[in-house]
Parts: structure tokens; C-alpha cells; sequence
């Protein structure tokens, strides 16, 4: 591996707490020891890695003045937590923590946290899994571990802010969380990723671990919201106990690039998961989800439907693995994957793949690229709706039956503005320029 | 239903697995340049196919065998391989059917391919390849007056020279992938098909493939050409013997149809699956494309049930606006074979459609992959695609896969991808049997019933064949 | 206010309409009657602006305006409703912002501000206790998952709040049961006035029982064979159409 990492692995080594050190140490190993991915590796198949810079310099103290860099801070009425490049910023950080919950930052954690956290951490995304991963192992500087006590039914939700900010030169960050939903628990944890305005690339490799035990439900959301410059590779598995519950929500505005890839593993039986997703890049940006419904043991369900919009120049690569394993009797897994092409200089790659090794299972898959529906169009303009207009709105209906699953209300109705915002001001997102 | 049934029942027989007595010609084990000189001199070629084989012959040697199937193999020796094997009694080729060797007349007797044009099946012309060369194309003059040719390539290349130069390895170039290339540099023989101008083919046209001699490739190589307007239906078929070693067969197929022209081409594969233990079998991997013209259509429909492993991916390159692709494909596999296959619709020009309907049965411990590629370029305004892949498993040790690429440049273009799994049910055979049949009628039914929208692509002679054959592979594979 | 002449459409090659006139002044009600295939869905299609419909001769004015001139949506705001047969499902885009945005675009049409949110939703619940529809189907994506009558009851909906000139019912009477027969017809017939048209297309005279037209037309073949008075309707459920075609024929 070239160095191009070296500045912020010394400065991630540097600052982590003693009791990650061996960890940062073994991962770092694997880092060095492994190469970039070309065009001629299959997961890499459609995303290009050369918007890397040749080098990065470690994150330093982010920006200050949220606002004019262009970052939102939405409150969905529950404790609010911050990070900014990486560190934990405790001016925008605020509400309380819900009775039964605890939370505690890598850098914080006393001996018996520190302990709970070796345990769990990379419970869920193994060692195996690439060599992003493993960069953003060595660089476990600072992270946030959170704990949902056994039978906790938590109402709020628990809102993480990453927020990459600007700096002189390219930069990288790599944040992690790692969530333990004990037995029987009821969690919200949203996860919203924005960037600051910038000239300079930002980096970000955010892993994050989701971890349910027996009877646990938890509802996660995944928003990026960085655009411009700044580059995400990011990773989020979940391990699913007997009987648990995931609801899964990812939604990514284009940036120069991003990547990421969504694990779900049922591992216990009668668990079930509900993936769904929207991807919305323009311009000459490149989105790219990979996402992988792990079925191991009988009796679990999932569904998975991912929506895509692309305009202008931009790409979007979706990639929906299915695999059930040998003895994963009376599975139950669908996956929809849906794109409009806006512009004739567009692009999507879709794959939907099946792998099945048990024969009593119903495996169903479907992909789609087209326009908007010319019957839809023609109601809507025998209602007198103007064609342009009957373009936003279908468009809108097209990503809003998906950001209808979003169970948490407050931000729902966020996304809706931020969506609603996006498809009034730029009609190459509505195909109204077709 | 049972494991214990279901072993019982996977002990098919391959019916065409017998080994013929016949005296044969077989070069020594090997690959050289001196190997490929050797093949071109038997056949007396001119001087440019030589260089055209060695040109292969030297790009080959700088790539690597794919490896992204979804199938698992041990490395192939190729200098185990003997390239080259011809019956001794045609080493100066048979003017006639008289001159054919009674013993090879027997064989094909026994196939159920009768080269007697009396005995043909009305309408059915057919080139038989035994091992590396063509022994007998019946229905010659028939062909002639409608000013069809139907030969063996290697005659071609001395009757047709210009078609020949003109077309080969253009839809398949030499350096296409390894396997192609070395097709390139040692094809032995295979069909050329050239249908003139307007002409509706007034038969089917129909090649067998035997490989007989052990520790040999097969390297035929197929290339029909249908002029303007014209319409041409041809079918291929293929058996082995039963040989405890693998053997490969590394084909490769060209299609032309120009402006408004229409090719059908069917393929009923039985090639030699291996034994029960996954022992021995024919490594299947073929390259098979076609170029399609304004206006025209070429439609694939192939029953594949044979070979240990199979890869092959019969494609269409919509070039001409206007043009359609199809592609039908069963696919069955039982005991240890492995296939990974499917197709890849390549849509350049406008309004080009392109429809896959793909049925992959899994049974014992097989390994069953659909691989498909719908790519809709920049200028294919108003293209479209359907695809459908539907997988059946019987038994639960079997696996079904399916792997679409779909990549998509022209908001016009339409795509559509849909794939299922099933198995089948308890309540299906119970139902069946209650009827009073048995448990493996009753699952050749439902997989009939399941295959049906392939089988009605098949010329109505082989569609019947198609049904048998699948009845027979899967003999067993349930109690 | 509707004059159509000589009309002649095809679709998709196929010539459907071959010569069909018609004249509808405010205040009329016509029925147009017609066994299976004889155009009568097609004409409302082409008068609504179809894509796929094409008119090879012939005109069509409304309200003075050439009618084939105009975008789809520039018909329906100078007040051309169509009912629609099968109504389209538009999932993901609320049956509300739907409406309003249908309702706003007449606004604009006659210079006016976009309707208040408030105003609009209690506009569309009286409605909705009109045409006996659950305002909860407000909240819906348009017609996703509705049943055959709650479809065409949200047609009719939508005709009570955009209050065309003229409005073209397309078989809205097949499938539905008594009750909500009754319901469509007192829709329309609240909305009969003296400056207000409608053009009922049917196959049966049952609908005519509860709306009762001033005149009806039988189309067969493309072109308008007879016309008449509700009388011709009752004779045309007598009789049937077969000797209408064999006089034409």
C-alpha cells in the first residue's frame, strides 16, 4: 500500500487511548499489507478510486461557524450528539440521555467501558472485510459506543452529527459506532453525515456496528448529506440475534465519490430486517451502494427496495446481494431496485444478485432503469398540472414512498423539506430538461 | 420428501455415453506452434488462416483463464490435451454418404441422428462434427438449388474463401477471452452456414457434435451468415462418452445477420454430465455471439443439461436500429455439474428490444448460476429489455445463483429485471401424486410446466427431444 | 362550446374514429352509447390529448379555441374534464397535493393565488362527504390501492373541485354497483347548470336512468350513426345494437 494514509494513521496512533493501541497496531499491519482496488476487481467493478488524493493530512480541529460553512443541525427531539472531523464537539452536542442508555466516547471510556468495548468491537464487520475497514481500524482514535439496556424501550432518538469540516489541504477522517441493543430493547439511532463547505477533499471512512441481541428492535438511519468534495467510503453492519428487528434507512446526496456498503447478517432465527434506501447524485458525482442481506439460520424475513434518481453527469452503481446459506430453510428475502436516468449523460450500474443454497425458501429480486410513467404524466396534465410541474411531482412521489418508511416523524418531515427544497430548485434532478 | 429417496433417485443414466470402436488419428498431447501447423496443413489452408491461427495462438499465450464464474474446477493441463483427432477412415474425406465409415454411420444410428437422407426428419438438413471433423452433411443439393450453403468450415474456407475472410472472427475476435483465442488458433472444424439474399432456409439446418477419442479438445467453430432479408433456423446438438477424466470442449459460434435478417439458433447440449461422484464430464466453455443489423433479429433458445461444467453466455450485439435479440435458456443441472450462464444484450441502436427468459433447474448438489448483461449505450434511444430468471431447486443441498448486470446510459431506454426462486412443493407433488403418478412424473411435469415458455422456442421436432432429455437428466433427482 | 367535425383518429396505425361530428352547447347533457370498439372511449381520449392518439382529419373547437392546438394540460385548464375509464395508480404522490396542485393550476389559470392550504383541505373533505369517499383517502397516494368504485368516486372528486365547463364521463357507470351509481349521478346532476356541459360515454342505459340526457348519440364505426332523444337509448336496450350496425353496414 502506498502511503498516501501515513499523516493521519501517525496521528490516529498518537492519540488514541493505550487500551486500543494493539488493535490500531494489528489493523495498521493489514492496511499496509493490502492494495487498492482497480476497475478489475468485481466489488470495485463501477466505482473508480482516483478521486483519492496522493496524500492526506490528518483532521485537525474543525470549523467553527456551522451555518456559513453550509451544515445543518436538525433536532428530531432526542439527545443530539456532534463530532466535527472526527472530534467530539461538545458546544453543539446537547439534550439528555434517555434512562437505560449509555453512551461513551473511545477517548472517554473508564476501564470497565473500555473493556466492553474491546468485546464487541468488530463483532460485526470481521476482519475480512477490506481494506477500508481496516484503515479505519487503525485509526480508532476516537469513537462512540452506545448501550441500550436489556428490555429499555427508548421513545427519542439518538441523533449522531459527523460533520467533516474545511481545512488547508485534503484531509481524512475516520469515524466509528458501534451500537449493543441488549435483549429485548427499543431503539432509534439516526446518523447524519454532512460536510462543510469546501475547496480541499475530504475523506471520511465511517464504520459503523450495529449489534442486536435476542428480542431487540432497533429503527437506524444513515443520512449522508455531503456533497462537493467531500469523498465518503463507509461501511455499516448489522448482526441480528433470535428474534430481532433492523429498520434500515439510507439516504446519500451525491458527492465526487461515495461508497457504501450495508451488511445485514440474521444470525438467530426469526429475525427480520427492512433495508431501504435512495440515492439522488447530479452534477458529476458518483454514488455507489453495495448492500448484502446475510441469511444464515431459518424462519427470517427481509425486505429491501432502493430508489435512485440520477441527473446530469453523475453515476450511481447499486449492487443488492441476497445470500442464504446451505440449511437457511423458510427464508423469506425480497429486494427492489428502482432508477430514473434524468439525462442522457447519466449513468446507472445495477445488479441485483441471488445466491441460494436451500430450496424451501422465497428469493425474489427486481430491477428496473426507465422514465416516469407516460400514463402518470398524462392524469396528471389532464388535471391541468403543467408537465414540468407533473415531473417534480411524480419524481418527488417516486423517492417519497421510500422516505415514507422513515418511522421517526421529526425526521421524516426533514427529509421531506430537504428533498422537497432539492426537487423545486434543480429541474435536472425531475427530468424536466428530457 | 426424503434425503434418503432423494439419493436413491439421483442415479440417471447417460444414454449416450457409449464409447465407439472407431480407429482414429489423434495428435500427440500438446500445444505448440508446430501443433498448429500440423492441424493447418491437414486441412490444406491457405496461407493467411495459418497466420491468422498463430496470430491467436500468440495472444492467447499472454492471457489468463477467467475466473470470475461461479464455478470451482482443478487447473485444466492443456499439454494433456490432444488438439487434433480424426477417424482414420476419413483421412481423404468422404465424397458421399456410400464412403462414409459403416462404423460412424452406426454410431450416429445409435445417437438417433440418422445421416441417411432418406431416413432424415422432413425438412432437417444436418453436419455431424465426430471429434475434430466434419463426417457428413446430408441434404447438400437440396441446400444448392435454394443457394444455401451448409458445409463444414473447413471446406468453406476452400469453396467460399472470400465469405470466410470476410466474416470470421468478427463477431468474435480472435483475442476475445481465453478460450476464444485458443478456439482461434486450433479450431478443427465446425459448420458454415450462408443463406443469400431474401432466401427463406426451406429447412432446418442442424449440426451434431460428437467428441468420441479420449484425452481430446473440441474446437469447432461455427459461423453463419444470413444475408439481407433472409430467415434461417438452425439447431445444434451435442453427446460424449462416458470417460472417467474431464474433457474439453471450447467452442466458439458466430452469428451475422444483416439488414432485416432473421437467425434462430437452438442448441439442445447433452454433452457427457459426469458420473454420480461428479467424476469425469465435459468442461463446456463456449463462446457464442451474435451482430445483428438493422432490423434484424437473432434468437437464441438452448436446453442445456449436460457437461460437468459449463460457461457460456450466447450473446447478441444490437447494432442496426430496430433490431431485436432473444435469448431462451433451460438450464439443468444434477449430481456435481456446475453451469454459469446466460447472456449479454449489448443495445446500440435506437430502438433496439432485447427479451431473456431464463429457467435454471438445481438438483442433487449442483451448482446452477444465471449471468446476464443488459447494457443500453448512449444512443440506444428507445431501447428496451425484459428479463425474467426464474430458478427451481429439488433438493436442499443444491444451489441456484443469479448475477445481472444491468448498466444503463439513455434515460429512454427501458430495463426491466425480475427473478424468482421456487421449489417444488410438497403440496404440487402430493397433489400429483393423489392423482396417481408417481413422484418423478409428477416433478418432470411441474418442471416441464416450468420450462414451458423456452420449449415453445424450439423447432417443434426438438422441443419434443428438449422435454425427454430433461426428463431423463433428472431422472431420480426426487423419490 | 364543443364542436367537433369530421373527426378522424388513429391509434397506433389502427383508424379509430372516421369521421365522427358532434355539437355540444352549455347547459346540454349527451349521452354517447355504442357496442364494444366503436371509438367511444377514444374520443374522449382524444379530445383530453392522449399521447398515442393521433388525429388525421378533421377539427375539434372548444370554447372557441382549436382544441387540438393545445398541451394536454392547457385543455384541462380551460375546463375539459375527463373521467377517466381506468384511472391511473400514482404511488409515492398524495391523492391532497394531487388535487391541490390540479386546483392551483386553474387558479393560476384565471390569475388568482394558489388556494390556502386550509381552505383547500376543508373544500376537499365536504367534498369527499359528497361523492361518499373516507377523507382519509386524501392522505393516499392517488389512486394506489383504491377499488374500482373508490377510483372512480375519486373522479368524480375531482370534477366537484376543479368545476370544468365540460365534463367527459368515460364509461364511469361499468362496475359499479347501485349505490355508488346514485352517488355519481347526484354528483353530476349538482353540478347540471346553464353554463356547464357534459358528454356521457356508456354501454349501458342504466346510468341514463339517473342522469337523464337531452340528447343521445349511437357511434359505430368511428361515426355518430343516430341521434335522438332518451327515447333512442331506451329502443337501443330493447333491441341491442346489431341492427343499428347492419343499417349502417
Amino acid at each position: 500500500m502506498t502511503d498516501f494514509m501515513r499523516l493521519p494513521l501517525d496521528s490516529a496512533a498518537a492519540g488514541a487511548p493505550l487500551w486500543l493501541q494493539d488493535y490500531l497496531r494489528e489493523a495498521r499491519s493489514r492496511w499496509e499489507g493490502s492494495t487498492l482496488p482497480t476497475r478489475k476487481t468485481e466489488e470495485w467493478k463501477y466505482t473508480g478510486l482516483q478521486a483519492l488524493r496522493v496524500s492526506y493530512a490528518a483532521a485537525s480541529e474543525g470549523v467553527v461557524g456551522l451555518a456559513e460553512a453550509g451544515v445543518e443541525l436538525p433536532h428530531f427531539g432526542g439527545y443530539r450528539l456532534v463530532f466535527i472531523n472526527g472530534r467530539y464537539c461538545a458546544e453543539h452536542s446537547d439534550g439528555n440521555l434517555p434512562e437505560g442508555v449509555s453512551l461513551v466516547r473511545f477517548a472517554d471510556a473508564g476501564p470497565a467501558q473500555a473493556a466492553a468495548i474491546r468485546d464487541h468491537l468488530g463483532a460485526a464487520v470481521g476482519r475480512e472485510e477490506g481494506l477500508f475497514t481496516a484503515l479505519n481500524d487503525a485509526s480508532l482514535e476516537d469513537g462512540v459506543f452506545v448501550e441500550i439496556e436489556a428490555r429499555v424501550r427508548v421513545e427519542q432518538p439518538l441523533h449522531v452529527v459527523w460533520i467533516s469540516g474545511n481545512q488547508e489541504q485534503a484531509f481524512s477522517i475516520n469515524q466509528r459506532l458501534l451500537v449493543l441493543c441488549r435483549q429485548d430493547s427499543t431503539a432509534s439511532v439516526i446518523e447524519q453525515f454532512s460536510g462543510a463547505r469546501s475547496e480541499q477533499q475530504s475523506f471520511t471512512n465511517g464504520v459503523t456496528e450495529l449489534l442486536l441481541e435476542d428480542g431487540a428492535t432497533l429503527n437506524h438511519y444513515r443520512i449522508h448529506l455531503e456533497e462537493a468534495a467531500a469523498a465518503h467510503i463507509g461501511r455499516q453492519h448489522a448482526r441480528l440475534e433470535t428474534g430481532a428487528t433492523l429498520n434500515s434507512f439510507h439516504l446519500a446526496l451525491g458527492s465526487v465519490l461515495k461508497r457504501i456498503d450495508v451488511v445485514v447478517d440474521h444470525c438467530g432465527q426469526r429475525a427480520h430486517s427492512e433495508l431501504n434506501g435512495l440515492y439522488l447524485p447530479r452534477g458529476d458525482e458518483h454514488v455507489d451502494y453495495h448492500t448484502c442481506i446475510e441469511h444464515r439460520v431459518p424462519n427470517c424475513t427481509s425486505t429491501e427496495t432502493f430508489r435512485g434518481i440520477i441527473g446530469d453527469e453523475a453515476t450511481a452503481v447499486f449492487n443488492g446481494r441476497i445470500h442464504i446459506h446451505r440449511d437457511a430453510q423458510k427464508t423469506n428475502a425480497q429486494l427492489s431496485n428502482r432508477n430514473l436516468l434524468t439525462s442522457t449523460r447519466a449513468e446507472v450500474n445495477t445488479k441485483p444478485e441471488l445466491e441460494i443454497y436451500a430450496d424451501d425458501v422465497q428469493c425474489s429480486h427486481g430491477a428496473t432503469v426507465a422514465q416516469l410513467d407516460e400514463m402518470s404524466l398524462h392524469y396528471l396534465r389532464s388535471r391541468g398540472v403543467s408537465r414540468a410541474q407533473a415531473q417534480t411531482m411524480l419524481s418527488f412521489g417516486f423517492v417519497n414512498e421510500v422516505v415514507d418508511t422513515v418511522r421517526c416523524e421529526p425526521l421524516r418531515d426533514y427529509l421531506r423539506g430537504i428533498l422537497t427544497r432539492r426537487f423545486a430548485r434543480d429541474p435536472a434532478i425531475t427530468g424536466s430538461m428530457v | 420428501m426424503s434425503q434418503e429417496n432423494i439419493d436413491h433417485a439421483i442415479s440417471r443414466e447417460y444414454s449416450a455415453g457409449f464409447v465407439s470402436n472407431i480407429e482414429s488419428d489423434t495428435l500427440p498431447p500438446g500445444l505448440d506452434e508446430d501443433v498448429i501447423r500440423f492441424i493447418s496443413t491437414q486441412k490444406k489452408e491457405p496461407e493467411w488462416l495459418l497466420e491468422w491461427r498463430l496470430e491467436a495462438y500468440r495472444g492467447w499465450q499472454n492471457m489468463a483463464e477467467p475466473g470470475w464464474a461461479h464455478v470451482h474446477y482443478p487447473p485444466i493441463d492443456l499439454n494433456g490435451v490432444s488438439f487434433y483427432s480424426s477417424p482414420k477412415s476419413m483421412k481423404d474425406g468422404p465424397k458421399s454418404l456410400d464412403e462414409v465409415d459403416p462404423d460412424l454411420l452406426a454410431m450416429y444410428e445409435k445417437l438417433g441422428i440418422p445421416l441417411h437422407e432418406q431416413e432424415m426428419l422432413a425438412g432437417v438438413a444436418v453436419d455431424a462434427v465426430f471429434d475434430s471433423v466434419s463426417v457428413a452433411t446430408t441434404f447438400r443439393g437440396k441446400l444448392a438449388d435454394a443457394g444455401v450453403i451448409f458445409c463444414p468450415i473447413s471446406e468453406a474456407v476452400h469453396s467460399h474463401p472470400e465469405l470466410v475472410r470476410k466474416y470470421l472472427g468478427t463477431v468474435v475476435p480472435r483475442k476475445d477471452n481465453y478460450y476464444a483465442a485458443l478456439n482461434s488458433a486450433v479450431f478443427s472444424d465446425g459448420s458454415f452456414v450462408y443463406i443469400p439474399k431474401g432466401v427463406r432456409c426451406p429447412m432446418e439446418l442442424s449440426t451434431y457434435f460428437r467428441i468420441n477419442e479420449a484425452k481430446t479438445g473440441q474446437f469447432e467453430r461455427t459461423l453463419i451468415i444470413a444475408d439481407e432479408g433472409s430467415h434461417v433456423s438452425y439447431l445444434e446438438g451435442c453427446t460424449a462418452p462416458m470417460r472417467d477424466d474431464n474433457q474439453l470442449h471450447a467452442a466458439v459460434v458466430e452469428l451475422v445477420a444483416l439488414d432485416g435478417a432473421q437467425i434462430k439458433y437452438s442448441t439442445v447440449q447433452n454433452w457427457y454430465p459426469g458420473d454420480a461422484k461428479g467424476r469425469g464430464g465435459i468442461y463446456n466453455f463456449v463462446t457464442k455471439r451474435g451482430v445483428a443489423h438493422r432490423d434484424s433479429k437473432i434468437s437464441w433458445t438452448q436446453v442445456e443439461t449436460g457437461s460437468a461444467v459449463t460457461w457460456k453466455y450466447p450473446s447478441c450485439i444490437l447494432r442496426g436500429d430496430n433490431s431485436v435479440g432473444e435469448f431462451y435458456s433451460v438450464a439443468l443441472t444434477n449430481n456435481f455439474q456446475q453451469a454459469d450462464t446466460g447472456t449479454k444484450m449489448i443495445h446500440l441502436g435506437k430502438n433496439t428490444r432485447s427479451t431473456i427468459i431464463s429457467k435454471g433447474i438445481s438438483a442433487g448438489q449442483s451448482s446452477n448460476a444465471y449471468r446476464g448483461l443488459v447494457r443500453m449505450s448512449p444512443k440506444a434511444t428507445g431501447a428496451r429489455n425484459y428479463t425474467q430468471c426464474d430458478s427451481l431447486l429439488i433438493g436442499d443441498r443444491c444451489a441456484a445463483h443469479t448475477f445481472p448486470y444491468i448498466e444503463s446510459r439513455n434515460p429512454s431506454a427501458v430495463v426491466e429485471h425480475e427473478a424468482t426462486t421456487s421449489k417444488v412443493s410438497d403440496d404440487q407433488l402430493y397433489l400429483c401424486q393423489q392423482r396417481g403418478l408417481n413422484a418423478e412424473k409428477a416433478v418432470s411435469m411441474i418442471v416441464n410446466g416450468f420450462c414451458k415458455e423456452v420449449f415453445k422456442e424450439l423447432p417443434m421436432e426438438f422441443a419434443v427431444e428438449a422435454g425427454k432429455l430433461l426428463e431423463v437428466s433428472l431422472e431420480g433427482s426426487v423419490g | 362550446m364543443l364542436i367537433v367535425e369530421n373527426l378522424h383518429a388513429s391509434v397506433d396505425g389502427t383508424d379509430i374514429l372516421k369521421g365522427l361530428s358532434l355539437t355540444v352547447n352549455p347547459g346540454e347533457v349527451h349521452a354517447i352509447m355504442g357496442p364494444n370498439g366503436s371509438g367511444k372511449s377514444t374520443l374522449g381520449h382524444v379530445l383530453a390529448g392522449r399521447p398515442g392518439y393521433t388525429v388525421t382529419a378533421g377539427s375539434a373547437t372548444f370554447l372557441g379555441q382549436n382544441l387540438l392546438d393545445l398541451e394536454t394540460e392547457e385543455r384541462a385548464r380551460l375546463g375539459l374534464f375527463l373521467a377517466f375509464q381506468y384511472p391511473v395508480e400514482i404511488p409515492g404522490v398524495s391523492n391532497m397535493e394531487f388535487l391541490k396542485a390540479a386546483v392551483d393550476a386553474q387558479r393560476e389559470q384565471r390569475g388568482e393565488k394558489p388556494i390556502d392550504a386550509v381552505t383547500f383541505m376543508k373544500n376537499a373533505r365536504e367534498n369527499c362527504k359528497a361523492v361518499d369517499l373516507d377523507p382519509a383517502f386524501l392522505k393516499r397516494g392517488v389512486n394506489e390501492g383504491f377499488s374500482g368504485g373508490e377510483k372512480k368516486r375519486n373522479e368524480l372528486l375531482q370534477m366537484l373541485l376543479l368545476q370544468p365547463r365540460l365534463g367527459i364521463l368515460d364509461e364511469t357507470d361499468s362496475g359499479l354497483d347501485i349505490d355508488a351509481l346514485q352517488v355519481v349521478a347526484r354528483g353530476v346532476n349538482s353540478m347540471r347548470s346553464a353554463d356547464r356541459a357534459f358528454v356521457m360515454v356508456t354501454h349501458y342505459q342504466r346510468l341514463l336512468d339517473f342522469i337523464e340526457p337531452d340528447f343521445v348519440h349511437v357511434l359505430a364505426g368511428g361515426r355518430i350513426v343516430r341521434s335522438g332523444d332518451k327515447s333512442l337509448a331506451l329502443e337501443l336496450e330493447a333491441r341491442g345494437y346489431a341492427w343499428l350496425e347492419d343499417e349502417v353496414a
